[in-house]
């Protein structure tokens, strides 16, 4: 997997780049809350704040395919929560609140977006700290950063020693089975891993508090 | 070994140390060495000898609980493992650690933090150091490594031959006088190698170095031990032990090219 597969267009020059990391994170999260806050019926107010993120976007550099490809990604997962409410009542009614779910979740998913893909993912933790954010939980999503990669190389050459292992079209259910033993030895190495960095940290002093340069 | 008593203190002891596995197989059997300031020496021995779990025991990260002491005796005066004479018993493990760098094998495992720099200080940074003096070792390791034009990158963007020495950086950055190394040349190609061994060359501090990399034990130590199912099966020099062919088969080695074909 490719170091910037999170997010490309972070290390840019753009007016959005250059804007201050906190008054970034502030702004996205004014939109969030304005976007659960104002109830649907307000499309206006939402019409807006979309028009406002592709601007954004627009302002820096970052292609509308991109953007389109990650919603594919994130589509599904809000679909099938939101799904959930008519489904509940048996398709017979919730279908607003569904919709409600679709535009909150999507714009503030956007808007996220726009920040990794404007902020470096150091700085932006540099700047949550300064905002507030405990030390343990920026340590741990630097952790999830720096090893999210990892793990995934690690699947990635999991899965070609299966392709290099499979010598005719697996039925469905075979390769359902193939994947949960993937997936299954996927967190058995992860867990190893995680003690061996555990052992790293504590071979240098480690003693269960975070100190950084920035601190 | 000397039994010269004019000879520094050793830097490290090992004195009858035994470990067994959470499973109850046996790991580790009477091991018993000192190693003497700036020593190097190698370890060498098949997989699965033990080399790893030995290397763990020196900072202290196995057994992870006190070991119990034999009757009539006290922790402070009999225990297995000791480092400058001091015990590694829990409550000496930050002293202990500060004492002796330990280089993972793999490193993915040792290098966490986000850049280069911040890894670096990360041990620094644990000892309580005040800011100028951790980013003055911060900015002396990198560049007796080579690495300061990286120091802002993310570890994730560096070749393995750089990373390894990151890992190395980031060690010596704790100034410990001894350094246990785990497979220290392995996935590198041959220039990185080379240029690994020159910075090992370098260091002052005693090491141990675990490898199946005979040539290089060959080049830089001056005392090998072979471990096999637990137990140190021999101990001198290497020259001498890696020309014992009967040794070396029984314990799952083979000569080294450089002494079959008389390069040496």
């Amino acid at each position: 997997m490719p170091r910037d597969f999170l997010d490309p267009y972070s290390r840019g020059n753009s007016i959005c780049h250059r804007l201050p990391d906190r008054l970034k994170i502030l702004l996205v999260l004014a939109m969030i809350i304005t976007a659960l806050f104002v109830p649907p019926e307000n499309w206006p107010v939402h019409g807006c704040m979309a028009a406002a993120v592709f601007l954004a976007m627009t302002l820096a550099g970052i292609p509308l395919r991109y953007l389109l490809v990650r919603l594919m990604f994130f589509f599904p997962m809000i679909m099938g929560l939101a799904i959930a409410v008519p489904a509940s009542t048996g398709f017979t009614k919730g279908w607003d609140v569904m919709a409600t779910v679709l535009l909150r979740g999507t714009l503030s998913f956007m808007g996220v977006l726009w920040l990794v893909n404007v902020t470096p993912f150091d700085r932006l933790l540099v700047a949550l700290r300064k905002l507030g954010l405990p030390q343990m939980l920026a340590a741990i999503l630097a952790f999830m950063y720096r090893y999210i990669f990892v793990v995934f190389d690690e699947l990635e050459r999991m899965r070609e020693g299966r392709r290099a292992r499979t010598f005719s079209k697996q039925g469905l259910l075979a390769s359902w089975k193939t994947n949960a033993q993937l997936i299954g030895m996927l967190l058995i190495r992860s867990m190893n891993r995680a003690e061996r960095v555990h052992g790293a940290m504590c071979a240098r002093g480690f003693d269960g508090e975070i100190r950084t340069l920035d601190s | 070994m000397s039994d010269d008593p004019s000879i520094n203190s050793p830097v490290l002891s090992v004195d009858k140390l035994s470990y067994r596995y959470p499973n109850g197989q046996a790991a580790l059997t009477d091991i018993s060495f000192d190693i003497q300031p700036g020593e190097r020496i190698g370890l060498v021995g098949p997989n699965g000898a033990g080399k790893t779990t030995l290397l763990l025991h020196l900072n202290g990260l196995l057994p992870g609980h006190d070991l119990p002491v034999a009757d009539g005796q006290t922790a402070e005066a009999s225990y297995p493992v000791r480092v400058s004479g001091l015990p590694a018993l829990q409550k000496n493990l930050p002293a202990i650690r500060q004492h002796v760098g330990f280089l993972f094998q793999d490193p993915d495992d040792q290098l966490f933090c986000s850049t280069v720099r911040e890894d670096v200080a990360f041990g620094p940074l644990n000892l309580g150091l005040s800011r100028e003096e951790v980013l003055q070792r911060v900015a002396t390791q990198l560049a007796a490594m080579g690495l300061t034009e990286v120091e802002n990158r993310s570890t994730m963007q560096l070749s393995f031959g750089e990373r390894k020495r990151v890992c190395l950086a980031g060690i010596l950055a704790c100034q410990p006088n001894v350094l246990a190394l785990d497979e220290p040349s392995s996935n590198l190609d041959p220039r990185a190698r080379r240029g690994f061994m020159r910075l090992l060359e370098d260091c002052p501090a005693a090491q141990l170095i675990a490898s199946h990399d005979l040539e290089l034990i060959l080049d830089l130590c001056t005392r090998v031990m072979v471990l096999d199912r637990g137990r140190i099966q021999a101990d001198g020099e290497p020259a001498t032990i890696f020309s014992n062919q009967r040794l070396m088969e029984l314990h799952g080695l083979e000569l080294p090219l450089s002494i079959r074909y008389g390069k040496r």
